[in-house]
């Protein structure tokens, strides 16, 4: 590298917050996440799914990525909903209430039973839901995934 | 957890990509630059969704390169502390287990596993068990991560299965 694009790549590299400070239990996700959308495990899958079959018609043999294979088995094996319109459906379900996006992913991605396990698991959720809110939207999620096509 | 956002990346180009095929030439150097990155503030880049933007390329003075700003969105994968997660055990040894929750590699200590899982040296592979469940190579647990240490290349966490609702999942 020259100095000229030495100089240029530096201006362009801000500092990341110190991981001491951040905190999935509080919610501090630090500035680059706090806002940022959260997806769901069965979400990546139907993502990493349809890029998998696009360059699968590749001519060339592209060797993908470790990152992105070790990423679409892990989906493929702990995606619990398995066609777009459930995804949907859950989706509308924690539209509603007032929980942060990333407490709606961590919630369809565990599939807890009951509100001890969701609200052991997810503490940042607290009192944002009232208990017997909490219950019957985890068996509503319930439902949808064993009823789903 | 995974996250989806906009992103934006400087390609540098050399002069004898500046042709008809230049955009072309952008997008291809985009995939291979993120393919495998892995962030301190960004964590995995596990895949690109879609590009957004091209800005219009800028010559470098003196070099003859051009500079184009693609604004890009991409699946991350970024673990927190205290975020509970689903992973895959790859190893176990008397020092605890490895699991992988896709790309990351998340180490459990003895110290963090429930006493009354006991680690098996004489069982083919090797095991911790309690009366009514068994760790060992391929088995799914659900771990809460601890602590994150994020280097320029990689990411390393540590994690529990010592509290309610987390380990062995059936």
């Amino acid at each position: 590298m020259t100095r000229g694009e030495a100089m240029i790549k530096r201006k362009t590299q801000p500092r990341a917050q110190p991981e001491g400070e951040l905190d999935a239990g509080k919610l501090e996700l630090g500035e680059d996440f706090q806002d940022a959308e959260c997806l769901l495990i069965s979400e990546v899958k139907v993502l990493l799914e349809a890029q998998y079959e696009g360059r699968k018609g590749e001519e060339e043999d592209k060797e993908m990525s470790g990152v992105f294979t070790r990423t679409l088995e892990y989906v493929q094996k702990f995606g619990r909903y398995t066609n777009r319109d459930t995804i949907k459906e859950v989706r509308a379900l924690m539209k509603p209430t007032s929980l942060h996006p990333f407490e709606c992913a961590q919630l369809g991605n565990l599939c807890c039973s009951e509100y001890e396990e969701a609200k052991s698991l997810v503490p940042s959720i607290g009192d944002k839901i009232g208990d017997e809110d909490l219950d019957s939207l985890l068996k509503q999620m319930d439902s949808l995934k064993k009823y789903q096509g | 957890m995974f996250f989806h956002k906009k992103l934006t990346h400087t390609i540098t180009l050399h002069p004898s990509f500046l042709g008809p095929r230049m955009r072309e030439f952008v997008t291809q150097r985009l995939y291979e630059d993120v393919k495998d990155l892995c962030s301190g503030r960004y964590g995995y880049i596990v895949a690109v969704v879609a590009i957004l933007e091209i800005q219009m390329g800028k010559i470098l003075p003196g070099l003859g390169s051009a500079e184009f700003e693609v604004k890009y969105s991409a699946i991350l994968f970024r673990p927190f502390r205290n975020e509970v997660m689903d992973a895959v055990v790859t190893k176990v040894n008397r020092m605890g287990f490895k699991s992988m929750a896709g790309p990351l590699e998340i180490f459990v200590s003895t110290q963090l596993i429930p006493a009354d899982m006991k680690f098996n040296q004489h069982s083919n592979p090797p095991s911790y068990h309690s009366e009514e469940q068994k760790i060992e190579v391929g088995t799914l647990v659900r771990v809460k991560i601890t602590g994150v240490r994020i280097d320029a290349t990689a990411i390393y966490t540590i994690g529990t299965i010592k509290e309610d609702y987390l380990g062995v999942i059936e």
